[in-house]
C-alpha cells in the first residue's frame, strides 16, 4: 500500500544520501551531484504533498516547476565556477581550494 | 483512459530501488563519468515518481531539463576538467571523515522518518480520486502566478550570462 508516508521516507533517504555526499566528498563536481540529489528529494516531497491534498491544488506542481528551473541555473553557474577554479588552480579538490583561508 | 497493467505498489518499489541505488552509485563510483550516468538514472527514477503521482508535466520537465540538459552539461564539464591519465581525481576519503558523514546522514534520515512515523495517523493515506488535469497548469502559471514567472525568466537569463562570462577565456 503506497501512502504519502512512503514518498516521504524515500525523500528522507535521498536527503540522507545527499548530505553524506555533501559532507564527505572532496571533488567539487561530486558535491554538485549531492546538491542535485537533495534538490530532487525536495521536489519529490512537493509533488507527493500536492497529490495527496484534497481538494487538488496546482501550487505544488508550480513550485516544482520553479525549483527545476532554478536547479538548472544553479548547475550552469556552479559548473562555470568549477571550470574557472580548475583553470586557476588546476585542481577541483575542495580541500585544496583554501586560498581564502586566513 | 488506458489503465496501467502494473500495479502502483510494484512500480513504487522498483522506482525506489532505481532512484536510491542510482544516487548512491552517483556519489560512490570511482569514475566521475559513471557517476554522472548513475545520476541520470536516478533522475529518471524521480521522473517515474512524478508520473506515479499523476504529474506527467513534471515528469516530462524532469527528463527534458535534468536528464537532457543538466547531466549533459555535467558530462561536458567532467571531460573539460579531466586530468591526464593515471592521476586520480577523487581521492578516497579517510575513514574518520567517512564515518562522521555516514552518522550525520543516517541520523538526519532517521529523524525525518521518525517525524513521519509520529505524524502517522494525521497524514492522508488515500490520494483523492480526481487528479489535477495538466491543462490547469498553464492558466495557473500565466494568470495566477505571472510575477514569479517573469522573475524566473530574468533570473534564467542572468544566470546564463553569468555562466558565459565566468567561463570565457581571456585572451
Amino acid at each position: 500500500m503506497v501512502t504519502l508516508a512512503s514518498y516521504l521516507i524515500v525523500s528522507a533517504a535521498l536527503l540522507g544520501i545527499g548530505v553524506y555526499g555533501l559532507s564527505v566528498k572532496r571533488n567539487a563536481i561530486r558535491i554538485l551531484f549531492a546538491v542535485e540529489v537533495i534538490v530532487n528529494a525536495a521536489n519529490l516531497n512537493f509533488a507527493a504533498f500536492t497529490r495527496y491534498m484534497n481538494p487538488p491544488q496546482v501550487s505544488g506542481q508550480i513550485i516544482v516547476f520553479y525549483s527545476i528551473a532554478a536547479a538548472a541555473m544553479e548547475a550552469a553557474v556552479g559548473l562555470a565556477l568549477i571550470l574557472v577554479a580548475f583553470r586557476l588552480n588546476s585542481t577541483i579538490d575542495v580541500r585544496k581550494l583554501n586560498k581564502l583561508k586566513g | 483512459m488506458v489503465s496501467l497493467v502494473i500495479p502502483s505498489d510494484i512500480s513504487f518499489v522498483v522506482l525506489t530501488a532505481v532512484t536510491i541505488i542510482g544516487a548512491i552509485i552517483a556519489l560512490q563510483a570511482k569514475e566521475l563519468i559513471y557517476g554522472a550516468i548513475a545520476l541520470a538514472i536516478s533522475f529518471i527514477g524521480i521522473a517515474g515518481f512524478f508520473a506515479l503521482l499523476d504529474a506527467p508535466y513534471l515528469a516530462m520537465l524532469q527528463i527534458a531539463i535534468y536528464v537532457g540538459a543538466v547531466v549533459v552539461l555535467i558530462l561536458f564539464t567532467i571531460m573539460l576538467v579531466r586530468r591526464e591519465r593515471g592521476e586520480e581525481m577523487d581521492k578516497r576519503t579517510d575513514a574518520a571523515e567517512g564515518s562522521m558523514g555516514l552518522w550525520l546522514a543516517g541520523l538526519l534520515a532517521l529523524a525525518i522518518s521518525g517525524v513521519v512515523a509520529l505524524a502517522g495517523t494525521s497524514l492522508p493515506t488515500q490520494a483523492p480520486a480526481a487528479s489535477l488535469p495538466v491543462s490547469d497548469l498553464g492558466p495557473a502559471l500565466t494568470l495566477q502566478y505571472p510575477v514569479p514567472l517573469i522573475i524566473l525568466a530574468l533570473l534564467l537569463s542572468a544566470a546564463l550570462l553569468g555562466a558565459l562570462v565566468l567561463a570565457k577565456v581571456e585572451r
